[in-house]
């Protein structure tokens, strides 16, 4: 630091620890924030990261991947969290270097951590009474000796209808609350894509029929399977065919079909698609829709407004499984929703 | 000859504004002109999902269309006279062909959808295939 005093005074100035380090870890120039908050160790840790230990690339190499990345990475140092952003690359050194900025963001990281705790324990009291609210609704609704007048018929069945709805939003929350903290696991076992999207179909057919929509399969059975977690690919799906019933007029029609991407002989992914002849999303928000609270500019055909969370969620499960969404659409002609999973292969 | 080093690697083209372009060809041409459009481009845009997109809203459109006939399902589909006399010149696929030997003017659109061994989907739009070129016709 001291050969290089007065060489960046503004830096120097700020509070913000900030060094130019080397792709070896060696610190080139650091600023006063940063001696004062890590002190002569800081080469240690920075040797550390640089190297790849156990096939694992040390984080530090990840920022000399690419000069024009910005990246961004938090990292635990000395039982505080960091975010360290890329300023620039640093051609003045004999060896390639990088300028970091390092900001402490171990107090916002607890409040998250804290914030998501609490909705986790909100969403498990919720679920508890809604279950049982739910379980008394379909007893007295399956009775079939039960002398129900239409009136009380109709008006359970719309009970029903709203509590699987509450449902369907505190579990978002809660998937919501999870990849928020970290905790979002996906597992690892096969899934046959083909019975999954005729599991998906199968549960909304009966809303479809009631809305007087199309939902049809458009897969064949020959859908090669891949790995990941059944559960959270069902669930993807079926927020995907709500969300379009929400947008499909009736005599409308939603296909739920499955594509083979191939490599030459090898199929390489699968592309999933929910479309509809809903009306369309603008162009201008086409971009946006995947974002957390964001809900279409577009009122729902069907009433009951959603927590803006559901495209969200299926954007993280699919990135989750390696893959990538995206979203076609043409206002006033219907809107295609695609997923393509990776084809992953047992080592 | 080039040398080496000034060889830049083939560079993918850039994706057009799909939307605004399948919008217009739509108004323009009609969907099955569009769709026929798109999937002609998949030689030059192969992994682009929007294409992909584009090309099932238009599938889709196609058969929700095939769909709004009077008699919905029970809509009977029959076998044009120019296909009986001249089916050499329709170029059907395996799957349209096998459709085509079920059609007897007297199944519907229900018992059609139960006798194909194909999904649904599949089976309706290439009912609307062959009606768009005129091998069946399902009258009103």
């Amino acid at each position: 630091m001291s050969a290089n005093s007065g060489r960046y005074p503004i830096s120097e100035r700020l509070k913000t620890p900030i060094a130019i380090v080397s792709e070896r870890g060696a610190v080139e120039w650091s600023n006063a924030a940063f001696e004062a908050t890590f002190g002569d160790d800081a080469g240690g840790w920075l040797t550390d990261a640089s190297r790849a230990v156990a096939g694992e690339s040390g984080w530090l190499q990840g920022f000399f991947v690419d000069a024009d990345e910005l990246r961004s990475i938090d990292v635990d140092i000395e039982g505080r969290t960091y975010r360290i952003d890329k300023i620039m690359h640093v051609d003045d050194y004999d060896s390639p270097s990088v300028a970091l900025w390092f900001e402490d963001v171990t107090r916002q990281r607890e409040a998250e951590q804290a914030k998501s705790d609490f909705t986790a324990q909100i969403v498990h009291d919720l679920r508890g009474p809604l279950s049982g609210i739910q379980g008394t609704l379909e007893f007295v609704l399956s009775q079939e000796g039960t002398k129900l007048d239409p009136l009380n018929s109709d008006l359970l069945t719309e009970a029903k209808r709203e509590s699987e709805r509450m449902m369907g939003l505190i579990n978002e929350i809660m998937d919501f609350s999870k990849i928020q903290s970290g905790s979002f696991a996906v597992e690892q076992e096969p899934v046959r894509v083909a019975g999954l999207l005729k599991r998906a179909v199968r549960s909304l057919q009966s809303v479809a029929s009631r809305d007087e929509v199309f939902l049809l399969s458009a897969h064949g059975r020959d859908v090669p399977q891949i790995i990941g977690s059944v559960e959270k690919l069902t669930q993807a799906v079926i927020n995907l065919i709500s969300n379009s019933l929400k947008f499909t007029p009736k005599k409308g029609l939603i296909s739920v079909g499955a594509q083979i991407l191939r490599k030459g002989d090898v199929a390489e992914a699968i592309v999933i698609t929910v479309t509809d002849s809903g009306m369309g999303i603008k162009a201008t928000e086409l971009q946006q829709i995947w974002d957390k609270y964001k809900q279409s500019g577009n009122k729902s055909l069907r009433g009951g407004g959603g927590t803006g969370l559901g495209l969200y969620i299926v954007k993280q499960v699919v990135e989750a499984h390696g893959g990538e969404v995206t979203v076609a659409s043409v206002e006033g002609v219907g809107t295609s929703m695609v997923l393509k999973l990776p084809v992953k292969r047992a080592a | 000859m080039t040398p080496m080093s000034t060889l830049s690697p083939p560079k993918a083209p850039p994706v057009p504004d799909w939307s605004r372009l399948v919008a217009d060809s739509i108004v323009q041409h009609g969907a099955w002109h569009t769709y026929m459009k798109l999937v002609e481009a998949r030689g030059r845009y192969p992994d682009d999902l929007s294409r992909l997109g584009y090309t099932e809203i238009l599938r889709n459109m196609i058969v929700r269309d095939f769909l709004h006939h009077p008699k919905g399902m029970q809509a009977m589909p029959k076998l044009t006279p120019e296909f009986l006399s001249n089916f050499d010149r329709f170029n059907l696929t395996a799957q349209e062909g096998y459709l085509v030997s079920l059609i007897d003017g007297r199944l519907d659109l229900q018992k059609l959808l139960l006798l194909s061994p194909f999904d649904h989907f599949t089976t309706l739009f290439n009912l609307a295939k062959l009606q768009h070129e005129r091998a069946i016709t399902v009258p009103q």
